[in-house]
């Protein structure tokens, strides 16, 4: 197979080498323009913030050539070297390719939303007309992996940030958010990124409070809350079910106390309080309060690398997904040379002349049946002649082209030679 | 039909372990193939449980409702069918493996020591006393899935108090949709149970010459009935929540076993039946 890829990713570079070698679709659209006929005849590229990987179908002679093009497209040869490249060809570049949609090449084990964008990369690739039979097959086969890995195995379960993890919690404690409502004090990046979490989640009422009231009523806005006055923040703990601290604070804002009144004013209704504050805002002590769920930054993270040590121990199940659809997509390529596919053309229109033969020989005199061999053998070959010879230059150099490929796949669909590799998904 | 009856005295208890192990399996493994068999298997096993109770039935001239042996197996599969429904209808799939193991616990007892009785007292066939018996029945299902659900919900409470997750975080429901489970099941358990009590105490003395209010397993069905009492009261007046009520209803429910097992076994009355 002359299937080429070279690529950067958070394995090879660091942030400052990647972010330059960034491609927006506009960028994608022209860099696949560049390969279309001269390098590739079929090729996609896949761009985002951790990776930025060019599959291509086409003789590459030069691999470093290839990764040059790339840093000259974006400009970045002062940054971007071909060394923070790798290369793969063939069957290990598919394998690459598969790994990367399975979410095991990822930052993060397990992020699902690379398979959203390889797929936009390959409609990338159809719309600028780079797309051919291969890579058509290639990305129902990518496809697959992605789904088989989602539902087979649990490597994309668990939150794997802090602010998630707490949210998560939420919905294990409560049955329907959006009949429960969030208290915000504080304002903070993880916080906020918790409280648009929860939103996402359909919680269903938002307060705000924070110690400059004009911070307090412009997140309100933002956020569609109402404001709660900051001193009277702990009353505020009466009303909601939700609490995240995030205030910049060097000793408690809520002590066990409070907690235990409020638990009281409550009737005792379950309180969740996402501590995000360091130091903490909310003293641990309150842990212990009945219907008290109190989390603070370490308890989060606990959560989180508990979900990726579990995350991890998935891999083999998925490597194990990886191998059996390589096995498939490859079993389906090697139907696709030309010398076997008219090997086995020639065989069963060889078969059918036989058996007709072998049928009707009798009908013959024995004087005229070495006759009727020969001139039944020459319709064949002279049936054979033009179609082979069509494949064969096709097939010429090495590499065969998308027209050939096309071909093939018609021959052996017509005469149902399909026991090399199976039919192609959902054609 | 004797020999029908016969072959599944034995064969339900075995049903109910594979039960409980396939929903053990697919609660504690993971194992998309019995993920797919465990509902069809609980269906089949429920359908077969009743045409057991209407074998024998037939074959002994009697509902099953003479002997707390019979009372059993009838409470099994209530059990069983209390939880399929809960299994059609919510998201609680998981706790089947905790539920079902009650029934199996039942139709084991049911199983090991029933007997094949024909001869039966006259007022064992009274319509009054199938409605006491379907009552109690009612309301023993509904307390025992409430209980299994106040377990689950204490051991679920504990993991996200000590923040050790495990199989309980990852495949349980929510917090509050075990405690609503369990209260509904709890309050539905306490309206039958009360029903079942007020009947048997009006209808008893009648049936009975030795009729006696000190009788064993009438101070135990009371004894239970306070203790829900109580836990319903705690709920709704003093505004409890969460693990007390739930303790609480573990508590009452271990009485209720106790008193199926340790005062049938042990003490006599004249309520011998149950």
């Amino acid at each position: 197979m002359d299937l080429h890829a070279i690529g950067i990713s958070h394995h090879t570079a660091s942030l400052d080498v990647r972010e330059r070698m960034w491609l927006s679709n506009e960028e994608i659209r022209g860099v696949l323009e560049r390969v279309k006929g001269n390098l590739f005849h079929e090729a996609v590229l896949v761009s985002t913030c951790n990776r930025t990987e060019l599959y291509g179908l086409g003789p590459v002679a030069d691999e470093t050539a290839l990764k040059r093009l790339l840093i000259e497209f974006k400009g970045a040869g002062d940054a971007v070297r071909p060394e923070h490249f790798i290369g793969a060809a063939s069957g290990s570049a598919v394998h690459h390719l598969f790994r990367v949609a399975a979410g095991i090449e990822s930052m993060v084990i397990g992020d699902i939303q690379i398979l959203n964008q390889v797929k936009e990369a390959f409609g990338i690739a159809r719309e600028a007309g780079t797309m051919g039979p291969v890579l058509n097959r290639l990305m129902q086969a990518t496809l697959h992996v992605g789904k088989r890995v989602r539902t087979e195995t649990s490597i994309c379960e668990g939150a794997v940030s802090v602010s998630y993890a707490a949210v998560e919690l939420a919905s294990k404690i409560f049955a329907d958010l959006s009949k429960k409502s969030v208290l915000l004090i504080g304002a903070g990046e993880t916080g906020e990124l918790t409280l648009k979490h929860l939103l996402g989640k359909g919680i269903g009422h938002v307060k705000i409070a924070n110690r400059t009231k004009e911070k307090a009523e412009a997140l309100a806005g933002t956020f569609g809350g109402t404001v709660v006055e900051y001193d009277q923040m702990v009353e505020g703990l009466r009303t909601v079910d939700i609490v995240i601290t995030s205030v910049n604070a060097p000793a408690y804002i809520v002590q066990p106390d409070d907690v235990h009144r409020v638990m009281k004013q409550r009737s005792n209704n379950p309180l969740f309080i996402i501590d995000i504050g360091v130091p903490r805002n909310v003293s641990p002590a309150s842990r212990k309060i009945e219907n008290v769920f109190l989390y603070d930054m370490d308890a989060l993270s606990a959560i989180v690398d508990w979900n990726l040590d579990r995350r991890t121990a998935e891999i083999p199940r998925v490597t194990r997904i990886i191998r059996e659809e390589l096995v498939d997509f490859l079993r389906w390529h090697n139907a696709l040379e030309v010398g076997p596919t008219i090997q086995e053309f020639r065989e069963a229109l060889e078969d059918i002349r036989r058996q007709e033969v072998e049928k009707n020989l009798n009908r013959f005199r024995p004087e005229d049946r070495e006759l009727v061999e020969l001139v039944t053998r020459r319709i064949v070959n002279k049936i054979l002649h033009q179609p082979t010879t069509v494949l064969k230059q096709g097939a010429e150099g090495g590499g065969h082209n998308s027209e050939t490929i096309h071909r093939v796949q018609a021959l052996r669909e017509l005469f149902g030679f399909s026991r090399n590799g199976k039919a192609p998904r959902g054609e | 039909m004797h020999s029908a009856v016969n072959i599944m005295v034995p064969l339900l208890p075995a049903l109910y372990a594979v039960l409980v192990v396939l929903y053990g399996l697919s609660f504690f493994g993971n194992f998309p193939s019995i993920d797919r068999m465990k509902s069809p298997a609980l269906i089949g096993t429920v359908a077969l449980h009743l045409l057991y109770l209407v074998f024998r039935t037939t074959a002994f001239d009697h509902p099953p409702i003479t002997t707390v042996f019979e009372i059993m197996s009838l409470l099994a599969l209530s059990i069983a069918i209390g939880y399929t429904y809960i299994e059609l209808r919510t998201r609680a799939t998981n706790t089947g493996f905790f539920i079902l193991l009650i029934a199996l616990a039942f139709q084991t007892v049911s199983s090991l020591f029933i007997k094949d009785l024909t001869d039966i007292p006259e007022y064992l066939h009274s319509l009054v006393l199938g409605f006491h018996v379907s009552a109690a029945l009612l309301g023993y299902t509904a307390i025992s899935l409430s209980a299994a659900y106040g377990f689950l919900y204490l051991m679920l409470y504990h993991e996200i108090k000590s923040s050790r997750f495990g199989r309980i975080y990852n495949r349980l429901p929510n917090l509050e949709m075990l405690e609503t489970m369990s209260h509904k099941a709890e309050v539905f358990g306490f309206l039958t149970l009360s029903v079942a009590i007020v009947i048997g105490l009006l209808w008893l003395p009648r049936v009975f010459s030795e009729f006696s209010y000190w009788d064993p397993k009438l101070v135990g069905s009371l004894a239970i009935w306070i203790l829900y009492a109580v836990g319903l009261a705690a709920k709704h007046r003093l505004g409890w929540q969460g693990r007390k009520t739930m303790i609480i209803s573990l508590v009452a429910f271990g009485f209720v076993f106790l008193s199926m097992t340790v005062i049938n076994l042990y003490m006599s009355g004249f309520h011998s039946f149950y």
